[in-house]
């Protein structure tokens, strides 16, 4: 009888996914306050990873991204708040609901290429939140305002479990047959098409994880915040924040958007205390500066310059 | 059904409103046409417009109509900066834009917006500032039109006139227009694409910053440095409404943006109003993408 191999997986992989566990492992011990931000540093981490979906392997940049996890805030805000569903619920079925939305709208606008993809993704949340403005059902310009309590430990294992599907997912996706037609893509999308590789199925494919992961941490999100404003929700600055953070950290990556959200979001807890508002001059600055000189982010430019990380880093 | 006089109302609101909505978004199709790059940094500029008229008015007490032609003489300034700093890279001796130069000049532009908008909000705070500027209304049968928003329309849409003729009747524009539909043959003519490119892209920046001086007249409470995350977008559903490129189609698709918004507000309020607007974009994007004019 052949015995199966196990499928070899990369150092990077490795890596992730020891610091992952020792942290599952360590979360018990941690002290609430520094849990609290560990939780936070990890929502990021999740969107960052979520949209390095779409617009990391892809290479279509989505400004709107913050539409999904609105969703998934107001889908955990409405059931929670409604029908006493229990938060957990209320995230899974805010990933989901946010999963049928992207699929709706990248039936649509994954039609438009380059720009006008930007262009139309950055309309969504405009649009998104004057229509929720106007629904009383979810509290209108007031939002919503639940009392779930404060549970460190839950929040920190429900991202825990969303990051660690991502990794695994964006690992699997770039490992396997889909990486291929997915990095045709990036490079040259009509050539891609004239290989057979399905272009269309395969961004509707990466939009909707995109969206589903999202979605599960907007869901997060709103149950650490116990509620959700409107203006908060639909913030474009938080699909700016995800934006850098994968930037800096290197677009299309399995490592990238980690090293991203922990370098733009660690300083930005120092720089909150001295100086408000300094940290998004910083990260604007690093952003024009590592979009144009260097386009790798940090990932890809280790990569390029240290041959020995090259095999290891991904 | 709302009464007739609140609908004539808000069509000649509109129409006004739409004339400023157009010169902003002017600015943006001028460097879409010429570059064939979208600056995610717009709404900055326009910021940045606003804040000059504000400044000159409190300095020197002149109104935000003549402040214009300054800011825009400023935002030729700023537009050469911008073309050697962000476009210059990604444009020499290509023929054409390639996918990565316009991913890169996406993202580069958005930290630019992070950057300026961050600094003008740490500069001057995020507390609304007004310019007090009233030249009183007139009264049209029972409509009564607010004289400065008048002024500004005439304005507006005498700098879509006036860099309609410079495209269309100068030699200089000629070559942008040129520079714009086909690089290799524009070189052959013996055109330098370099110093094309960058008048451009300053004329682009000029119109920008003189529009928001002139969108501040429309802003009596005040204007803040956020203000460019709403006038971006809006300007860019404009340029898409009229088509990248076509000069007339800023001010077709800057009054039909301002009429749905402020028409629209009489049957559904505001927000749906708003919201309607914004996602008349996609259905353009699928059936016309060449925009509403031909």
């Amino acid at each position: 009888m052949k015995i199966p191999k196990l499928p070899a997986i990369g150092p990077t992989l490795w890596g992730i996914g020891v610091f992952l566990l020792v942290l599952g492992g360590l979360a018990p011990w941690i002290p609430r306050f520094t849990l609290t931000i560990l939780v936070n540093l990890l929502i990021f981490a999740a969107l960052a990873y979520s949209l390095n979906f779409i617009t990391g392997l892809t290479g279509y940049v989505n400004f709107g991204h913050v539409v999904f996890m609105a969703v998934g805030a107001y889908t955990l805000g409405y059931t929670v708040g409604t029908i006493r569903l229990h938060p957990l619920g209320g995230v899974a079925l805010g990933g989901l609901v946010a999963l049928v939305l992207a699929l709706g709208l990248g039936a649509v606008t994954l039609r438009f290429r380059g720009v006008y993809f930007a262009i139309a993704s950055l309309v969504t949340p405009l649009a998104g939140l004057n229509i929720v403005l106007v629904l009383p059902a979810l509290g209108g310009g007031q939002g919503i305002f639940l009392n779930i309590g404060f549970d460190p430990l839950s929040w920190f294992y429900t991202i825990w479990a969303i990051i660690a599907a991502e990794v695994g997912l964006t690992y699997w996706i770039t490992h396997g047959r889909l990486g291929y037609g997915i990095r045709a893509i990036k490079s040259d999308e009509d050539a891609a098409k004239s290989l057979g590789v399905n272009a269309p199925r395969l961004k509707l494919f990466l939009f909707a994880l995109s969206g589903l992961f999202a979605g599960a941490t907007g869901g997060v999100y709103a149950w650490t915040t116990s509620g959700i404003i409107p203006e908060a929700a639909f913030d474009l600055t938080f699909s700016l924040r995800m934006l850098a953070m994968i930037v800096i950290g290197g677009m299309g990556t399995l490592l990238g958007p980690l090293i991203g959200a922990i370098a733009v979001y660690l300083p930005s807890r120092f720089f909150l205390t001295i100086f408000i508002g300094t940290e998004s001059i910083i990260i604007g600055l690093v952003v024009i500066l590592i979009a144009l000189f260097v386009p790798g982010g940090i990932v890809g430019t280790l990569r390029k310059y240290v041959p020995e990380l090259r095999r290891i880093l991904e | 059904m709302p009464a007739l006089e609140v609908l004539v109302t808000d069509l000649a609101f509109g129409l006004l409103l739409g004339c400023v909505f157009a010169v902003i978004a002017h600015g943006l199709n001028l460097i879409w046409g010429v570059a064939k790059i979208v600056n995610v940094a717009h709404g900055v500029f326009i910021m940045l417009g606003a804040y000059g008229a504000y400044f000159l008015n409190l300095y020197l007490g002149i109104n935000p109509l003549l402040s214009a032609p300054v800011d825009a003489a400023i935002g030729l300034a700023v537009g050469v900066g911008f073309y050697f700093g962000f476009l210059h890279r990604e444009l020499r001796g290509k023929e054409s834009i390639a996918q990565q130069s316009e991913m890169v000049t996406l993202v580069a532009t958005f930290g630019l917006a992070l950057f300026i908008s961050n600094l003008a909000l740490r500069l001057w705070t995020g507390n609304f500032v007004g310019i007090p500027w009233s030249p009183g209304s007139i009264f049209v049968g029972f409509l009564q039109l607010p004289l400065g928003a008048l002024y500004v329309a005439i304005a507006s849409v005498a700098i879509i006139a006036l860099t309609h003729i410079f495209l269309s009747r100068t030699y200089l524009g000629n070559a942008i227009r040129a520079y714009s539909q086909d690089i290799p043959a524009t070189q052959l003519m013996g055109i330098n694409p370099t110093f094309v490119a960058a008048v451009g892209t300053a004329l682009g920046f000029s119109v920008t910053m003189a529009g928001g001086a002139l969108l501040s007249v429309w802003l009596p409470v005040g204007i803040n440095p956020g203000m460019g995350a709403l006038y971006a977008p809006i300007s860019f559903v404009i340029v898409v409404l009229g088509g990248p490129g076509k000069m007339w189609g800023s001010l077709v698709g800057g009054i039909s943006l301002a009429v749905i918004i402020d028409v629209g507000q009489a049957f559904v309020g505001t927000s749906l109003a708003t919201a309607i607007a914004f996602l008349t974009l996609i259905p353009i994007l699928l059936f016309r993408p060449e925009g509403i004019l031909r």
